[in-house]
């Protein structure tokens, strides 16, 4: 046995040494180390033809008009349209991020009824079946403010009796109900920010979160010559640019424009409506810098210097944000001075019985929605109208998960709008009359299906995808629908605005600054890239959100130092707020940008669903916001919210 | 005593020398084949028969983009250029035949029109080839999974831009340096236009059996994988940088 091991020994130390004089060894190690390249987890790349595929993207409210970057046909970036007037090249923080939004794991993956995965064909069995049992008490709201996706879904609405169709609140339904309801303006009102020698932004964040903001900016740049004022109760970041911040309380904006518009109507300037006479009346004997000053703490000469401005400027504008006084209070003012205020004409209508877009932006959904049920269409009221929307059944169309599709009993997932036809239409703020549209630009990745092809299986209303429903629109306003989904905009120049009244009689009331009953005044504030309404922070912007917002899970407040000494708080100070019938917690931040007796406040945070970039960020700012109905308009709004700040 | 004597007998060098010499036989002539196994294309391609046959050129299929960028392997929509069938009318006619869309083999065998019609070969075992990859990948909208016998891992950044220009009749002069990296027989004979037998197989153009692709069984990739000190070695010779981010982006 010794003589057998002893031999074994030294044949295996032979054996040894001799695979060490092979390549044997070496290549394995060197193989063993280059498969440590290929970890499962390692995501692998595509390779493709690189092409940029113009399309629209809806993550942002007015819509962007954007370029998806693919390879072999898979998208992995986004950027501007430079072909196209809306992007100038440009794009948003919200839309910016469409891939990761794509690609996110919160992405709805199938049908789901009651937390059950089910087939399409199913889905619509029940959605037909609920629509039969609903009769007429059938109700659609709405988070797309530019699509003709609108016009599928009002028609269904019509077409089962009913009139119940919401948009989420926004300036853009303020300014129709100025305009058309109580002005009797037609078209959709623009301003020319571009050609304006002289703008005063009334409380538009036109830069940040107001309006068409990448159109707005492009336009800022351009207007070199131009002079942008920023009026409001904060120093956004519009008004950090601007020439001017004149600080404004949110509830005293239509006084304050109805203060400037007393000088300009001392000056001479009149309109050609009947009521004119009954308006400068008003103006004149109710709006006087001295009541004005008194209610809004504005300085009556710094309306005075701002008139003089205004009316020495050749083409001035005022653009409004807030409630519907302030929108119609500026829109006198515009019409008075006659500057780059622009009435837009709505384009054709594809689909019969549809309803006009001044139509569909009359009904208020902040005075609450009761209806046995309820289509959510990538809207999210269960978040930013809490307590508000009640419905027996509610079908919820979205492409990513949100509170509003975590609370429907059936969730549709939507096409994300890189795999879908789309289109976006005059995106309130724009100066012309804008059309664009985007086609597919990859495959879907989900089970998803076009939402408005979808509705027009359950009706007869003319077609039977949203793609031909498309065709008709470009059809109807005689654009050239290749052309338009290769990117390129269908322009109809804006008009001059022509009112058939002031509304001297209802704007006097509403004018009146009304406000809450809390210790100090909320100021809620957009930023795109915390989030909207609609829509949460994407995955790469929470890097891009400042301290004075987000720190860490809390949420910031910003406040004056001399609010703060009232409050007894300071920097750092963990605080409560309590208003509407909510509660938010904060942390404070010292801001001298935000006006005495204020708390400005970030809206989009505070997410319960969600991605880890959203969920439990923060808290959500809609929840202490009050809804107060506005005198003689009956508009409601959140103007005039305060909020009691509890140190904690 | 006696297993003392045994020990002796069987002892010394001599088992050492057998355990050296077997392992550097395994070790030079065995084991480096067991490194690899070897697949098939998944569909019989001929080169000749595009080239010579068709009278292709090597930009029909491998060209540059508008971008720079290098379309290595054809798409189906360039291969549908010729492969003319529609696959919407394909799909649709073995939908009417009751054929389960994957099941290839009885696509295959049902002679469908809208498939047999619009084949472009003559031949039978072209035809069969050109059926394979019409019912298996052109109508089902998949791109051919093509084995690339020069794989590179993603974490490689090669440019054909960068090297288009590289001449082989003035590589020539390199030769004896660069006998590890290329192979030598590509400087004989009269230099060709292109490049591509730098590192490509040679001759690739009037390949007619595509060669199996060997694979190594531990790393995955290639046995063609140019490793990382050929690249430096070139670039070496050619003054061109070596930094990592060169090729590590």
């Amino acid at each position: 046995m010794s003589v057998a091991r002893r031999t074994f020994i030294q044949l295996g130390a032979g054996a040894t040494v001799g695979i060490l004089f092979t390549p044997t060894v070496w290549k394995a190690l060197d193989d063993v180390s280059i498969w440590t390249q290929n970890w499962p987890w390692i995501p692998k790349l595509k390779y493709g033809a690189t092409e940029a595929k113009p399309t629209v993207s809806k993550m942002c409210e007015s819509g962007c008009a954007v370029k998806v970057r693919t390879v072999a046909g898979e998208a992995f970036g986004t950027m501007g349209n430079e072909d196209n007037p809306l992007s100038g090249g440009g794009i948003c923080p919200l839309c910016a991020n469409g891939v990761q939004v794509k690609n996110s794991p919160t992405r709805i993956k199938a049908p789901m009824l009651d937390g059950q995965e089910i087939s399409w064909e199913k889905a619509k069995e029940v959605v037909t079946e609920q629509l039969e049992a609903a009769g007429s008490k059938v109700a659609f709201i709405s988070g797309d403010q530019t699509g003709t996706v609108n016009e599928v879904f009002s028609a269904l609405l019509a077409d089962k009796g009913s009139d119940a169709f919401y948009v989420m609140p926004g300036d853009m339904q303020a300014a129709d109900k100025a305009w058309t309801g109580m002005m009797g303006g037609t078209g959709q009102i623009g301003y020319d920010l571009e050609g304006a020698d002289l703008v005063l932004l009334a409380g538009a964040d036109a830069l940040e979160s107001w309006g068409p903001t990448v159109a707005n900016l492009k336009s800022f740049a351009a207007n070199e010559s131009g002079k942008f004022l920023f009026a409001g109760p904060m120093q956004t970041k519009t008004a950090s640019v601007t020439s001017k911040w004149i600080p404004v309380p949110a509830e005293g904006m239509a006084a304050f424009t109805l203060g400037i518009a007393y000088y300009v109507l001392q000056a001479g300037k009149t309109v050609d409506t009947a009521d004119f006479g009954q308006f400068k009346a008003m103006v004149m004997g109710d709006y006087s810098p001295a009541k004005v000053e008194a209610a809004t703490g504005v300085k009556a000469e710094r309306m005075a210097a701002l008139a003089k401005d205004l009316l020495t400027a050749s083409n001035p504008v005022v653009v409004p944000a807030g409630p519907v006084a302030a929108h119609g209070a500026a829109f006198a003012l515009n019409l008075l001075l006659g500057g780059a205020m622009k009435a837009l004409p709505e384009f054709g209508k594809a689909v019969s019985g549809a309803m006009s877009r001044s139509e569909m932006l009359k009904a208020d959904v902040l005075e609450g929605v009761n209806t046995d049920l309820l289509f959510v269409y990538e809207a999210n009221p269960a978040y930013a109208l809490p307590e508000k929307v009640k419905a027996g059944f509610t079908v919820a169309f979205d492409c990513i998960q949100t509170e509003t599709t975590a609370s429907a009993n059936l969730v549709l997932p939507t096409l994300h709008p890189y795999e879908r036809f789309d289109d976006l239409a005059s995106p309130y703020g724009v100066a012309d009359a804008t059309y664009s549209m985007g086609a597919p630009v990859c495959k879907p990745s989900v089970n998803a299906a076009c939402a408005a092809t979808f509705v027009l299986g359950l009706a007869d209303l003319g077609f039977e995808t949203f793609e031909e429903v498309l065709g008709a629109k470009a059809e109807a306003m005689g654009a050239d629908m290749d052309s338009l989904t290769g990117g390129e905009a269908f322009v109809v120049e804006g008009e001059t605005p022509r009112a058939a009244s002031l509304a001297a009689n209802v704007l006097g009331k509403a004018a009146a600054p009304v406000k809450g009953t809390g210790a100090v005044g909320l100021v809620p504030y957009t930023l795109l890239n915390v989030g909207t309404a609609n829509r949460a922070t994407t995955p790469n912007a929470p890097c891009t959100i400042s301290n004075n917002q987000l720190m860490g899970d809390h949420m910031v407040v910003m406040m004056g130092s001399t609010t703060a000494k009232q409050l007894g708080v300071s920097v750092g100070s963990k605080v409560k707020l309590s208003g509407g019938k909510g509660e938010c917690e904060a942390l404070v931040q010292i801001f001298e940008g935000v006006m005495p007796g204020v708390v400005a406040a970030p809206l989009g945070l505070g997410h319960t669903v969600g991605d880890e970039f959203s969920k439990g960020k923060g808290d959500n700012v809609y929840k202490i916001l009050t809804v107060n109905s506005e005198a003689a308009t009956g508009a409601s709004s959140w103007a005039g919210s305060t909020v009691n700040v509890a140190k904690i | 005593m006696e297993e003392r004597k045994a020990s002796k007998r069987c002892g010394g060098a001599f088992p050492f020398i057998i355990g050296f010499l077997a392992t550097c036989v395994l070790g030079w002539a065995v084991i480096p084949g067991l490194f690899f196994v070897e697949e098939e294309q998944p569909i019989w391609f001929s080169h000749a028969v595009h080239v010579d046959g068709q009278g292709m050129d090597c930009e029909s299929c491998h060209y540059f983009r508008d971008d720079g960028s290098y379309a290595g392997f054809p798409t189906n929509e360039v291969c549908a250029e010729c492969h003319a069938v529609d696959p919407e009318e394909a799909m649709e006619a073995i939908a009417e035949e009751g054929i389960d869309p994957n099941d290839y083999d009885a696509i295959m065998k049902a002679e469908i029109g809208a498939i047999e019609d619009n084949l472009a070969s003559s031949d039978e075992k072209m035809m069969q080839a050109e059926r394979e990859y019409v019912v298996k990948y052109l109508i089902q909208g998949k791109e051919v999974p093509w084995l690339n016998y020069q794989y590179q891992p993603d974490n490689v950044y090669f440019s054909h831009a960068a090297h288009m220009n590289l001449s082989i009749e003035e590589l020539a002069s390199l030769k004896k340096e660069l006998s590890d990296v290329v192979d030598p027989s590509v400087f004989e004979g009269e230099a060709p236009e292109q490049n591509c037998n730098l590192c490509h197989l040679k001759d690739i153009h009037l390949n007619d059996e595509p060669p199996a692709f060997e694979r190594n069984v531990l790393s995955g990739y290639s046995k063609m994988t140019m490793k990382m000190w050929k690249c430096e070695r070139c670039h070496a010779l050619q003054g061109q940088p070596n930094a990592c981010y060169t090729c590590h982006k």
